[in-house]
């Protein structure tokens, strides 16, 4: 019988890896079926691989403002595909180097509050009671700060950086996330296997980690998906509001500086215009494809939205 | 200084988070849009043009960006404030608009006894107060007594009063001060003469902001009729003005805090004036018809400001200023490592004047050059060999580190309304990079706090200068510091300097002109080879108006000189409105703005597909 039962065991690894694979497959087959993902999908692939590509393509010295190779506010030209900024940068050199901030800080603030919101929901979810009740409020009285105010507030507070930015953004939208989860938790916690895991002895820390959390990965995944369009859109108001690094290139930090050159009354569209389009179809991207992914992993969702 | 708000949604459920997700492209969206629409602004637009007003009354219409800090003119110093009250009150003297020399005022004619401690003003009889009151002598002696007796009362121009022993009015048109030591302002006391009995009943100087009771009793061409914060500052002319009465029927400093707004109501015609325009503005401005931009020597000084140490009067010393900058070589390399020309040919686009000594060109007499052997000129390696010899040698890392081990890291505060620091601040981290000193660009809405508590290395400074030079002089003496930590003085970069200190007292009794000139250039000289504060250049005052509303005004000085901020009520008093005809003004259709409302349009939709989409696919988790 020992022989058996040491393939059971290899085939209970190999089970659960091809079921991974297949289930992988499965998603990205229901992923297929929805045009807008997909068209995301690649305006993402394009833009992450511009911003990868930035030193290669714009060359690493776009940002020095000493060996700025044109004139102030030149318009676009052979040599300046997008024209120049005050200091006679390339405007173009600018937009690519831009998107690197736009993406880290768009990821990073989504992944930030989303972990915010996955912890207070699932610790409120498990243990519910007075404990639950009480973060909850917490939860609430976030939920009706209003974001933009707090954001600007702590960008305020704190030293100017990319870091700052971060943080408020992450610190300021992880209420929804938090009820999101904690409602999954709820609805996860009522099914009878976990149940069955206290029986056999399961902390509290085996439940929230072992059982909870992969069930509510899906549900995670496709809420950072969307809130990442939402952070870069509040990352672009920020700079735009001053509020940003001024030693990095950002497209709100942009815009900030085309106003700042009187750019708008003056008629220079190309500095406003792309970093404002850009901003735009990143954050549409985001949201189509954070679109796709939620009505793949919810098929009540899944029929009306194709 | 600036606050921003932002309407608040009290209803707590997911619609919150796309409300603000609005807000946030919305933001976007407006600045492209923000000359289209104005939207700081949305006040009727019963000021839409001077000459074509439907009751006949014709109003000059300024926009203004700065806040009135305060409307009482013991506390005022912001330039948009003591403009105000050049409008409102007479000083004893003014200047003249072609070589600024002083020029009758409240006062006919002044005289100092023969040991030049007395002088004796007579004050004109044909001034009477808005109220009807005749302006008098006893007002003038009691405006300076009250600033001697009332630390409130001499917050803004207590320099003026220090050295006035005593102050009186043997008759109404006879005022007589007498000094301790001889002064060399006497006849340019930038102190506007107030109402006696308006003032009288006034408790508290330093509370009171004399902006509740409209309109204020004043003796200037024009009366203040209304002012509401952050919107709009009224006039109405003063009819009785001694010198004539202004032209225009209402004069209106009207709030855009936002540059291009104000130039946008300049070309639909809304306002008549828009001063601190960018270069790109004056150049699209330029090929506007009707408008005419006035590119004119400043009267301010931009410069970089080190900090010596930060203390206060009884010795103590505070702040976190970095400790290499009390090296004289380190500041002299910094200076040498700073670019001047390329500062004037790229940030300021050649609208300025390379920086040299402390006082600006225009004021010609008392401005100042170093002598060759003195001048810090551009040059990196120099700027290196200083620091070489300074002990602050490259590490392997490419960085500047002192004995202490300490590096030469940097900050320098910036104004983060003010587009320039920001922009000096860029080449300033590059070329001092290169030398390996780090520098780190603070820019702050409120510079004052870390200011005025030494918590900064070095920072962006600028005073507008005065015909006579004494006040910008006065900030960098020692009797200017803070008598504790805890107190505010008048000093600009707690300078404390003997030998400037000896010269300034020295200047200030001179009564001979050019010997006191010569004194000014000494201590400038000195001021130079300190290098606490090293002027970068001389910003042209870049303003534009309405040639179609405003046919004639005067600047100061009348060839070539700027229109806001003068030394004196010159500009507005003298405006002469343009006779009707078409003043309907541009319609805006600029192709920069019409694609600008596109991108904004773009941005619209996508959010607007973003919104629609959250909408539908969070259905199922709304409440």
């Amino acid at each position: 019988m020992t022989a058996p039962a040491a393939t059971a065991a290899q085939t209970a690894s190999a089970l659960a890896r091809a079921r991974r694979r297949s289930s992988v497959a499965r998603f990205w087959r229901s992923y297929r079926t929805h045009r807008a993902g997909l068209f995301g999908l690649c305006a993402l692939a394009v833009i992450a691989l511009v911003a990868l590509a930035a030193p290669l393509l714009a060359g690493s010295d776009v940002q020095s403002v000493t060996n700025a190779p044109g004139a102030a506010l030149e318009s676009p030209s052979a040599e300046f595909p997008l024209g120049t900024d005050q200091f006679g940068r390339s405007l173009l050199g600018l937009l690519v180097w831009g998107a690197r901030i736009s993406l880290t800080v768009g990821l990073m603030a989504a992944a930030l509050s989303v972990a915010i919101g996955t912890l207070v929901g699932i610790v409120a979810g498990h243990f519910g009671g007075w404990f639950s009740t009480l973060i909850m409020r917490i939860t609430d009285w976030f939920l009706v700060m209003p974001t933009l105010v707090l954001a600007i507030v702590l960008a305020t507070v704190m030293s100017r950086s990319v870091w700052t930015v971060i943080l408020a953004i992450g610190v300021t939208t992880w209420p929804t996330t938090a009820r999101l989860v904690r409602a999954q938790t709820l609805a996860v916690e009522s099914r009878p296997y976990i149940e069955r895991a206290t029986a056999l002895g399961g902390g509290h820390g085996h439940i929230m980690t072992r059982h909870v959390l992969p069930n509510v990965m899906p549900l995670v995944l496709a809420q950072t998906t969307l809130g990442i369009s939402y952070a870069i859109l509040t990352e672009a108001t920020l700079a735009f509001l001053g509020l940003g690094d001024p030693d990095v290139v950002s497209w709100g930090g942009m815009l900030q500086d085309a106003r700042e050159a009187g750019a708008v009354s003056s008629g220079h569209w190309w500095y406003l215009a792309p970093p404002g389009i850009a901003i735009a179809l990143v954050a549409l991207a985001f949201t189509l494809c954070g679109r796709a992914v939620e009505s793949v992993l919810n098929p009540k969702l899944g029929v009306s939205n194709r | 200084m600036d606050t921003t708000t932002v309407p608040r949604n009290a209803r707590p459920s997911s619609r919150v988070r796309t409300l603000l997700a609005v807000g946030a492209v919305g933001a976007t969206a407006l600045a492209l849009a923000a000359a289209a629409a104005t939207p700081l602004n949305p006040a009727p637009r019963q000021v839409k043009a001077a000459t074509a007003a439907a009751d006949g009354k014709r109003t000059l219409t300024v926009a203004v960006s700065q806040s009135v800090d305060s409307l009482s003119p013991f506390l005022a110093q912001r330039l948009v404030s003591t403009t105000v009250h050049r409008l409102i009150y007479e000083n004893l003297t003014n200047y003249d608009t072609k070589d600024n020399h002083a020029i009758p005022g409240l006062a006919t004619k002044w005289e100092p006894s023969p040991d030049k401690l007395t002088w004796t003003y007579t004050i004109r009889e044909n001034s009477r107060w808005s109220d009807g009151k005749q302006a008098t002598a006893e007002d003038a002696a009691w405006t300076f007594n009250t600033m001697m007796k009332d630390e409130g009362a001499a917050t803004a121009n207590g320099s003026f009063v220090a050295n006035f022993k005593k102050v009186t009015a043997p008759t109404p048109t006879r005022l007589v001060i007498e000094l301790k030591k001889p002064q060399a302002t006497m006849a340019a006391l930038d102190v506007p003469i107030l109402p006696r009995h308006e003032w009288e009943k006034v408790g508290d100087f330093s509370k009171f902001n004399n902006d509740k009771k409209f309109p204020v009793v004043g003796n200037g061409p024009f009366v203040l009729t209304d002012y509401k914060v952050d919107q709009y500052v009224k006039f109405r002319p003063n009819q009785k003005f001694w010198r004539g009465a202004p032209k225009f029927d209402e004069l209106v400093l009207k709030y855009y805090k936002d540059g291009d707004a104000a130039v946008a109501a300049l070309r639909k015609g809304e306002v008549s004036f828009a001063a601190n325009l960018t270069p790109a503005q004056a150049a699209s401005l330029a090929a506007s018809r009707n408008i005419k931009v006035n590119d004119a020597p400043g009267r301010r000084f931009y410069a970089l400001a080190t900090n010596p140490g930060a203390r206060s009067k009884d010795g103590k010393k505070f702040g976190d200023g970095h400790p290499a900058l009390l090296n004289p070589k380190v500041r002299q390399a910094l200076f040498a490592a700073t670019d001047r020309r390329t500062i004037v040919d790229k940030v300021f686009q050649g609208h300025a004047v390379e920086g040299e000594g402390y006082i600006p060109p225009r004021f010609s007499a008392y401005h100042w050059k170093p002598t060759a052997g003195q001048k810090i000129a551009y040059d990196p390696e120099k700027a290196a060999a200083l620091l070489d010899e300074a002990g602050y040698k490259k590490n392997s890392a490419g960085k500047r580190v002192g004995k202490d081990g300490r590096p030469l890291d940097f900050r320098i505060l910036c104004h983060a309304i003010d587009p320039n620091d920001k922009a000096v601040g860029k080449y300033l981290q590059e070329w001092w990079g290169d030398l390996g000193i780090g520098l780190k660009v603070d820019c702050r809405d409120n510079v004052s706090d870390p200011w005025l508590a030494g918590e900064y290395d070095l920072a962006f400074d600028g005073w507008s200068v005065n015909p006579d030079p004494d006040f910008v002089l006065s900030i960098h003496t020692c009797a200017a510091l803070p008598s504790t930590p805890k107190d505010t003085g008048a000093t600009d970069n707690f300078i404390c300097d003997k030998k400037f200190d000896e010269l300034y007292a020295k200047q200030t009794t001179e009564y001979d002109a050019a010997k006191r000139a010569g004194l000014v250039k000494q201590m400038q000289s000195r001021l130079y080879d300190t290098g606490y504060m090293n002027v970068m250049a001389y910003p042209n005052a870049l303003e534009a108006y309405r040639t179609d509303q405003i046919k004639a005004i005067t600047t100061m000085p009348e060839s070539g000189g700027n229109i806001w901020g003068q030394d004196g009520y010159w500009s507005w008093w003298s405006a002469v409105p343009a006779d009707g005809g078409d003043t309907s003004g541009e319609s805006g259709s600029s192709t920069g703005l019409v694609i600008g409302i596109g991108a904004a349009v773009v941005l619209a939709a996508a959010l607007g597909a973003f919104v629609a989409m959250r909408r539908r696919s969070t259905a199922e988790d709304r409440e």
